[in-house]
């Protein structure tokens, strides 16, 4: 196949308080086995050596595992793939003379930090609230003095697989942030060894969830649908069943 | 410069046991006094921050991304090993140990790698008290898989996110502490220079990624946790964000470099395919537990892969290792690779890669049973490539992986710089010349929740804190340092990119620092690199801002210390003529054309010293004694 | 021991109580269905009858009309709520917005439910305003004098004014339904996968069945009067 010729129309904000504008590029000579952040790397090479700014976006693995990396693209979180991270979109999936939409996360819980890149930190509170076991290092008895279904432990390594993107965010119309909170209340609530601490956590976590300024889940489901590991919205069921627990039954 | 090793003394068994009844302890109460800085949020960083809060310092938390969890370790897929004979095939703490050592060619402690085997029982149990999700039997207990190296199934795994897992389950442990506000986190933020009070590490130099802020963090000790530096290749299965920079910096303050020479480069990664290219991915080597890798017997077979017969495939690592079959030692398929490649007969567009075929296994176990277990790789696989690899066999070929090499430590942990603490793959410690499979995530742990927290009481126990005034001329110096260099980079307004640079610098090294050296290749590079990194200073172009969120200004910086590292591994590489584990000399090989060691001559461990700008760093050989283990030839025939 | 900070007005609570409200306010337009059935006999008497039961309640009548207002008044707090907490959520709206498709439940439906919601209280108060509180005719029926709301309600139905507004509001309805039903589930933390499609369905016929009803009878009445 022919390279393509592409038009990026990219969101620019140069900080968290400057107003953004959409800016138009256009990229050529684009590989259809380049990856889309290659695509934006060839951007940026043309942009530094005119002596512009490079488009900042967020990534690091670039493998799907980590994810820093995001962007929406044409309207849709990590694109138009299921399943897939930024990182892991081809550009094969795109024609010649494509005009792509470039845009951060948007959400008020996450806040623009420059062009695409958006400052995600409210999922570390909330982690910070109540996503783990308590426990000291030194005092864990043998790995295997507990043996646990299969079935559940695989079922919490469906949730536990959450990257922690935003995507979730991104693409709920509400900007809520219930996938990413119940894939980790679900997955400890899964597991004997969350038990101990399974309604504080599911307290905890929904509480700092509310603080941090997402929006009510109104189980539009769009986020199962762009999630890059496809966690499934049952999680957010079972997360409501353990808040209802605490609501009820106290510590 | 004195390398002390403080290997404790006694039977190996007993060392760490003595060793730990000897330290110093801080008492409970003090402990809060005391603030520790740790760099790097990866296993090793999360780990030791974590449970360094749990005994009741004060640290404070770097890492270079957003949140802790997206650390490197994230991407680590294949699995974690234990001696915990959950199996009943054999395995022990002496067989993990033997399997360590061995596997990285004897160029490793003894009393360390022993260390490791010890502690790695302990990191699973806490691994799954944490809610690690590990891969179960149907009876509920854990499962295990084998891995390159050894004969025993000892790999802990969570499907093909044993990383993610494990680091997930240290970054829930360390969030906790930032509730209870015994960890400071400090993210996007980037170490650029280490401070040094009286020959000592009392804090580091940072830059906030966002605001572009330069400032200094005091502590009674830093720990360096920040991983390997596999990009100096420019093309690895690292992270963009991985570097050496924090490494180097201490290097260039006096801490002493070891092997810097011995990177891994990992046998399953997805092939190279354009210039454009920015990384390579790893398929986990998990998956040469069931497929097959083969290439053509013909040369230049141009047929597609399932048209080829099967007696026209030459399925090399099979015949010629019998024992090991698919599951020789990292270095060696590596290395059988590029001798197929070599000979013409590799296969793909590019005719740089090689087969991995599950068909056999596919129709043994069935195709469910291959995708519960690889589905993820599988798909990932297909998404880069556009092929079906239920259908089509794989392609796969090496890349760098891993670098064993890393700023030299002791058996506590600690550089030659006091109160300097280095972790994870950014030390040297316990991989040799070549690391086994599922044993970095295992190290990392080890350092950071089983060494580092009793190791650093000694240290601070014995070193009382001394409060160094703001005005302190080193912290002056060091910041007016970090300045420059960024005004430097800034003002030469060249005409090519640091990617460029970067590419090209990659291609010496992968060329001549790669899987094969050679004494007229390794001067080429020492020519060469130096060369680069002149034009570098002259003709660099950056993207302008120093006070924004500028990705192209923080990659320039720590391309500019690569450009420095590059050449001193070429330099370790040069000065070790012997062939061990990932270090192979051309020179050095044996009638089968295996690597062959110089045990009289090179069984030490080589740690350079910084002598300054443009001045040729000074080689200390710290000297390995092996009381226990039989030093032999490899062979996994 | 402190107490967990759960609240009736967290995110998850606040969905609760729409759902179980939502899931009432059906079980009621059920019964009102049901009641409303007997207009498509033609038979006055009967459906003057069946709305006496519940004027004879008395002050019974009161608590349950307190209750179904309150039910309203919360679910329309919650939801107004939730619509306004989604505009703070997500105060720069994206410039190009496209469906996720593959799990995704967000339909039409799902997006305007607010608006649905707002149209169907309006019509409410018309409903209510021109019918109970409307003329009062009466009739006597095996010599008890009651309230012929028949007449009032043929009257009515006799405009094409108002079947029009009825028919097109309970087209509303049935759009407010065909999300909400299944949501409601889930708002509860009820679906498994497994009966997350069935519910759906069964949501959708709820939906069906409630909308065409109640719009069907209007129209019966207006093209068979
Ligand atoms: C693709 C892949 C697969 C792997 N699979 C396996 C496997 O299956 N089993 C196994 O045992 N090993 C595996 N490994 C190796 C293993 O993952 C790594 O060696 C290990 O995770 C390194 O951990 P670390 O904590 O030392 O460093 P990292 O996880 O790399 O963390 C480095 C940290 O340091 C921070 N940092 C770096 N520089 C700075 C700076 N200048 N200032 C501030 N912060 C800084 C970073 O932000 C990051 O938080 C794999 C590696 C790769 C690349
Ligand atoms: C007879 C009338 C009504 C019925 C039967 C009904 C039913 C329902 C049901 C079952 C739900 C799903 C609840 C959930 O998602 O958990 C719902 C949601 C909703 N209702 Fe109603 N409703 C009615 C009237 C109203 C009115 C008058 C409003 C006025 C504002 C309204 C606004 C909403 C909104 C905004 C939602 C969506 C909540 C969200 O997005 O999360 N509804 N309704
Ligand atoms: S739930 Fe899915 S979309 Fe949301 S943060 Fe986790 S991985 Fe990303
Ligand atoms: S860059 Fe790591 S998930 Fe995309």
């Amino acid at each position: 196949m022919a390279d393509m010729t592409l038009t990026l129309k990219i969101w620019r904000q140069k900080d968290r308080k400057s107003p953004g504008k959409f800016v138009t590029y256009t990229v050529e000579n684009v590989s259809e086995h380049m990856s889309f952040l290659e695509m934006m790397d060839v951007l940026n090479e043309q942009l530094i050596k005119k002596g512009e700014d490079v488009v900042e976006f967020d990534n690091d693995c670039r493998e799907g595992i980590c994810g820093m990396c995001s962007l929406v693209i044409n309207g849709r979180p990590h694109g138009q793939e299921h399943g897939t991270a930024t990182c892991q979109l081809h550009m094969r999936k795109f024609k010649d003379g494509d005009i792509i939409v470039v845009e951060p996360w948007r959400a008020a819980a996450f806040p623009v930090l420059k062009d695409l890149a958006v400052d995600r930190t409210a999922f570390d509170r909330i982690m910070a609230a109540g996503g783990y076991t308590s426990i000291n290092v030194g005092g864990a008895q043998d790995a295997n003095a507990i043996p646990i279904a299969k079935r559940a432990s695989d079922e919490a390594m469906d949730a536990a697989s959450c990257i922690g993107c935003g995507a979730c965010v991104a693409a709920c119309p509400n900007a809520s942030a219930s996938l990413f909170v119940a894939a980790k209340i679900s997955q400890l609530a899964l597991l004997p060894q969350g038990q101990i601490e399974r309604r504080r956590r599911a307290a905890n976590m929904v509480a700092q969830m509310d603080k941090e300024g997402f929006g009510d889940c109104s189980n539009h489901a769009e986020c199962e649908a762009v999630c890059p590991k496809e966690i499934s919205i049952t999680h957010i069921a079972r997360m409501k069943r353990e808040y209802f627990k605490a609501m009820a039954l106290g510590e | 410069m004195k390398l002390d090793s403080k290997i404790p003394e006694g039977p190996l068994a007993e060392k760490w046991d003595k060793h730990r009844f000897k330290l110093k302890l801080v008492n409970p109460a003090n402990k809060r006094k005391y603030n520790i800085i740790v760099v790097g949020t990866g296993l090793a960083g999360a780990s030791a921050a974590a449970s360094l809060a749990e005994l009741g310092y004060h640290v404070k938390n770097f890492c270079i991304q957003d949140s802790p969890r997206r650390a490197h370790s994230i991407a680590a897929q294949g699995g974690i090993n234990a001696a915990k004979n959950y199996p009943n095939d054999g395995d022990s703490i002496w067989r993990l140990f033997y399997d360590t050592i061995k596997g990285g060619d004897y160029r490793s402690r003894e009393a360390n790698v022993y260390r490791l085997a010890q502690v790695s029982n302990n990191i699973i149990d806490q691994g799954v008290a944490q809610g690690i999700p590990f891969a179960r039997e149907y009876g509920g207990l854990l499962d295990n898989r084998s891995f390159g190296g050894a004969q025993v199934s000892r790999t802990f795994y969570a499907r093909g996110q044993t990383g993610q897992q494990l680091l997930l389950g240290a970054y829930s442990s360390l969030m906790r502490q930032v509730a209870k506000k015994q960890v400071q986190l400090i993210t996007r933020t980037e170490m650029l220079d280490l401070i040094l009070v009286d020959g000592k590490a009392v804090g580091i130099t940072t830059r906030n990624l966002i605001t572009g802020e330069i400032a200094t963090h005091m502590a009674d000790a830093v720990v360096i946790a920040t991983g390997g530096y596999g990009n100096v290749y420019y093309l690895s299965t690292n992270a963009k964000n991985s570097n050496a920079t924090a490494a180097w910096r201490c290097y260039k303050r006096g801490a002493a470099f070891a092997n810097p020479c011995f990177t891994q480069i990992h046998p399953t990664c997805i092939p190279f395919s354009g210039d454009y290219q920015s990384k390579l991915t790893l398929m986990s080597e998990s998956l040469r537990n069931d497929g097959r890798v083969w290439v053509p017997k013909k040369r230049g077979d141009d047929r597609a892969p399932n048209d080829i017969p099967e007696d026209e495939r030459d399925y090399y690592l099979e015949s010629r290792y019998p024992s090991f079959g698919n599951l020789v030692p990292r270095d060696v398929a590596s290395r059988n690779a590029k001798d197929v490649v070599d000979d013409g007969r590799g296969v793909g567009p590019s005719k740089v890669a090689v087969y991995l075929d599950f068909a056999d296994s596919i129709n043994r176990l069935g195709e469910n049973v291959i995708r519960e277990k690889y589905g993820n790789l599988f798909d990932m696989y297909e998404r880069i490539i556009d092929e079906n690899p239920y259908k089509t066999p794989m392609m796969i070929y090496p890349a760098v992986h891993y670098t064993m090499g890393g700023l030299w430590v002791d058996y506590n942990l600690m550089s030659n710089i006091p109160g300097l603490f280095v972790l994870g793959e950014a030390n040297f410690s316990d991989h040799g010349a070549n690391r086994l499979g599922a044993s970095a995530l295992m190290q990392g742990l080890a350092d950071g929740y089983f060494v580092i927290p009793y190791t650093i009481g000694d240290y601070l126990a014995t070193n009382k804190a001394t409060k160094v005034p703001s005005s302190h001329h080193a912290i002056e110096e060091s910041v007016a340092l970090v300045h420059d260099k960024m005004d430097k980079l800034l003002y030469i307004k060249g005409e090519k990119t640091s990617t460029e640079f970067h590419r090209e610098l990659g291609k010496i090294m992968w060329e001549y620092v790669g899987m094969a050296r050679d004494e007229a290749g390794l001067n080429k590079a020492l020519e060469e690199i130096p060369k680069l990194r002149d034009e570098f200073w002259q003709n660099v172009r950056v993207s302008s801002d120093k006070n924004l969120m500028n990705k192209d200004l923080e990659f320039t910086g720590r391309i500019a210390d690569f450009l420095e590292l590059g050449e001193l591994m070429a330099r370790d590489a040069l000065e070790r003529n012997e062939s061990c584990g990932g270090h192979f000399r051309l020179e050095s090989q044996t009638d089968e054309g295996e690597a062959k060691r110089k045990d009289d001559e090179y069984a030490f461990v080589s740690a350079w010293e910084y002598k300054g700008e443009g001045k040729k760093p000074a080689l200390h050989k710290e000297k390995l004694v092996f009381d226990n283990v039989e030093l032999t030839q490899r062979s996994y025939k | 021991m402190p107490a967990l900070p759960t609240s009736l007005w967290s995110s998850v609570a606040r969905k609760a109580l729409m759902a179980l409200t939502g899931l009432a306010l059906i079980g009621f337009l059920a019964v009102h269905l049901l009641g409303n059935l007997i207009l498509l006999t033609g038979n006055a008497d009967a459906f003057n009858l069946y709305s006496n039961i519940y004027a004879s309640m008395g002050s019974f009548l009161y608590v349950i009309e307190a209750g179904l207002v309150a039910f309203f008044l919360i679910h329309i707090v919650s939801g107004v709520t939730v619509a306004l907490g989604k505009m703070k959520a997500r105060p720069v709206s994206y410039e190009k917005t496209a469906n996720a498709g593959g799990p995704s439940r967000k339909t039409i439906s799902s997006t305007t439910m607010i608006y649905t919601g707002i149209i169907v209280l309006a019509f409410l108060v018309f409903h209510v305003t021109t019918l109970k509180y409307g003329a009062h005719y009466e009739t006597t029926i095996h010599g008890e004098k009651m309230r012929d709301l028949h007449k009032l309600i043929i009257e009515n139905f006799a405009q094409p004014g108002i079947v029009v507004t009825y028919v097109l509001t309970m087209l509303l309805l049935g759009f407010h339904l065909r999300h909400g039903f299944w949501s409601a589930f889930q708002s509860l933390g009820a679906l498994q996968p497994r009966l997350s499609g069935l519910i759906y369905t069964i949501g959708v016929l709820i939906a069906i069945i409630l909308a065409v009803g109640f719009l069907f009878i209007p129209l019966w009445i207006f093209l068979t009067a």
